[in-house]
């Protein structure tokens, strides 16, 4: 049992520490004010070769494992929880699958420049009408000789305003249930027919666009069918095994973020003569907060190991995505409180984790989801 | 081919609340670091590598185990390789004056004849501020201190420099090559370490010297200097605000200033 880091691991962790503290945390508040997808933070990644961190270096990423992309994650949500949503939903949803499942010209094609940090990817599963019953959607793709067309909506998906590819989950056999699901890499900027209806105003994440897209007779080539026809819903259960570690990391950095936050003020805001940390009411909330994230942080890691030593994962990151949800937005509420009246200005980031530490109780599926996937895991 | 030497040191940053203990300070509340300065001694060493055709970087170090990953971070950053320098007589030393690290450093230039050294102007913990040109006299070479631009003609083994000297002034100045040049912060904005600079950092090598494989024995890092107090300086703020329209508030300026000596002849 090794609860240490690597050396490798610490520096990496350490060094996006730093260039979020530096480049991110200053215009954190603005971009989410503004409702701005902050690409030029996005071009720094990928200089930094952080576009690609579990992707291998053969397709131009880094070749790390799951443990680092959680670390990187989480010190990106420490900072900022739409640019963390953004880029796990980049890499865990819009370019890992084509790893997973691609040819090697598709992967050649579509994920080396996602790896490299040339472009954004993104993932459309949810519709209008369904979101945790997912499977139940009503977007076609029919085969036309050499060629499928795309027929429907897909609803909340992040990043496809700014995305170089979206892989789009559509039934391609109404008949066969599961086994009738199929994805597909779209090109958003040059296939005919895509476009982007909606971006949505939200309660947090705003630098993080949300949309919705029509899919109107999209015409693509037999090559951009990802996997096999009807391998859809398979790659979907496995893309979100490694995706809601991504979220529980994302998660704990929302915490630790909120966490240090009150830390800081508790020690410095005097009243009644002495600083508020002294009262025992705020010391057991902060400690409390500390318990809640550093549990969150474990079980974040725990899954990762898992997932990066083969071992079955589906119980080990629904477990972690659930708390480490829960710890963030309880923690991320506790520190608004800590704060006081400033906690609740715009001047102070703990509304800001408040807000963003929501959603992720609800995306990659919701916490009633996760006791569900639990649950049967369990045996119940 | 040209070599350039980097000192690098890792500097002890104290925290907020601390307690004095004798002549130290307890490693609790010590956090380790890259000296800031060498920060911008690396940059300008890569960046050289970058510009040349066939430049080798090697950066110098004395100091324990635990500095391996600050040093291995400028390896990350484009340094080749590392030298660290430690052994138990070094350990023992309660204070490594500037002539220790001269004969450290001297030992390790007569091994690897670098054209080019960089040092920091200065170390942000005991900010002695002398190593860097007492290097240079010690190996023969040239030296200019509080380097923050520079102008390498390799070919014509030649460093055109601008140095910042005292009260805002400047020098212009062309130093042969070899040569030491002291690095001033601000000479140019250091890189973060790519990430896969990191990784590929894990494989390059830190050689661990002593001083008896440096020729050297303890006699080297006997000094004539001890520490023989530490203490909290103590400091005062003050704050005067100005009130009132801006012709007033200028006008209490003002008067504050000529109280202070500012602009007086
Ligand atoms: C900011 C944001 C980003 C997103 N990004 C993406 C993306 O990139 N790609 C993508 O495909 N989707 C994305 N989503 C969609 C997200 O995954 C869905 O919103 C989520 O899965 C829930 O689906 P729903 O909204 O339709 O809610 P519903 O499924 O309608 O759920 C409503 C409520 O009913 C509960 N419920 C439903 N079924 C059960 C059940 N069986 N047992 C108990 N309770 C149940 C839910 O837990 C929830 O509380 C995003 C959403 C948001 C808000």
């Amino acid at each position: 049992m090794d609860f240490e880091l690597s050396p490798e691991h610490r520096m990496i962790r350490d060094t996006v520490q730093d260039f979020c503290e530096e480049e991110i945390k200053p215009i954190a508040q603005e971009v989410e004010s503004e409702h701005r997808f902050p690409k030029e933070v996005f071009d720094q990644l990928g200089k930094l070769d952080m576009m690609g961190v579990p992707v291998s270096e053969e397709y131009g990423g880094l070749g790390g494992d799951q443990l680092m992309y959680a670390l990187v994650t989480e010190e990106l949500g420490r900072v900022s929880g739409g640019i963390g949503l953004s880029y796990a939903a980049h890499v865990s949803l819009g370019s890992k699958p084509i790893e997973s499942f691609g040819t090697e010209e598709q992967k050649e094609r579509w994920l080396t420049p996602l790896a490299q940090g040339d472009g954004m990817g993104a993932w459309a599963l949810t519709e209008p009408g369904s979101g945790s019953d997912a499977s139940d959607m009503d977007t076609t793709a029919v085969k036309d000789g050499d060629e499928w067309v795309l027929n429907g909506t897909k609803q909340f998906i992040t990043n496809a305003n700014v995305a170089d590819s979206v892989l789009v989950k559509a039934v391609t056999d109404p008949n066969a249930g599961y086994d009738g699901i199929s994805t597909f890499i779209i090109d958003p900027q040059n296939d005919d027919g895509f476009a982007v209806t909606t971006v949505w105003d939200k309660m947090g994440l705003n630098c993080s666009p949300t949309c919705e897209i029509a899919l109107d007779d999209v015409r693509v080539p037999a090559d951009r069918l990802l996997g096999e026809a009807g391998e859809g819903w398979t790659q979907t259960m496995k893309t979100l095994e490694g995706g809601r570690i991504s979220i529980a990391a994302l998660s704990t950095g929302l915490a630790q973020g909120a966490y240090e936050a009150a830390h800081q003020y508790a020690q410095e805001r005097e009243q009644f003569g002495k600083p508020i940390s002294k009262f025992d009411a705020i010391r057991d909330k902060l400690v409390d907060m500390y318990r809640k994230t550093e549990r969150a942080r474990l079980l974040t890691h725990n899954a990762a190991w898992r997932y990066d030593n083969g071992k079955p994962v589906t119980k080990a990151s629904a477990l972690a995505k659930l708390d480490a949800s829960e710890a963030s937005r309880e923690v991320a509420e506790d520190a608004v409180q800590v704060l006081g009246g400033y906690g609740y200005t715009e001047d102070f980031a703990p509304q800001r984790f408040y807000r963003d530490a929501k959603l992720m109780e609800i995306g990659e599926g919701t916490s009633e989801i996760q006791h569900l996937i639990i649950g049967r895991q369990l045996g119940l | 081919m040209m070599k350039v030497l980097v000192t690098v040191k890792e500097v002890a940053e104290v925290e907020e609340d601390f307690v004095l203990d004798g002549t130290r300070i307890d490693d609790r509340f010590l956090e380790y670091d890259l000296n800031e300065w060498d920060d911008y001694a690396i940059e300008t060493a890569v960046q050289l590598a970058e510009a040349g055709d066939d430049v080798e970087v090697v950066s110098a170090t004395i100091g324990p185990e635990r500095c391996e990953e600050t040093i291995r971070m400028a390896l990350a950053k484009g340094v080749d390789r590392g030298i660290r320098v430690w052994d138990d007589t070094l350990a023992s030393v309660d204070l490594l004056d500037v002539n220790a690290k001269t004969e450290i450093f001297n030992a390790i230039i007569a091994e690897e004849e670098p054209d080019l050294i960089l040092t920091g102007v200065q170390a942000h913990d005991d900010s002695f501020g002398a190593t860097g040109v007492s290097v240079a006299d010690a190996a023969g070479y040239e030296w200019a201190a509080v380097v923050n631009a520079l102008d390498l003609d390799a070919d014509a083994g030649v460093a055109h420099v601008r140095r910042e000297l005292e009260g805002g002034v400047e020098e212009l100045t062309d130093v042969e090559l070899p040569a030491v040049l002291t690095i001033q912060t601000g000479i140019n904005e250091p890189r973060y370490a790519s990430l896969r600079g990191i990784r590929m950092a894990q494989r390059k090598e830190i050689a661990q010297q002593t001083l008896d494989d440096l020729g050297l024995d303890e006699g080297a890092v006997e000094s004539q200097i001890t520490l023989t107090d530490m203490y909290e300086p103590e400091s005062e703020s003050d704050v005067e605000l100005f009130e009132g329209d801006a012709d007033a508030a200028a006008a209490s300026l003002a008067s504050v200033l000529r109280e202070k000596g500012v602009g007086a002849q």
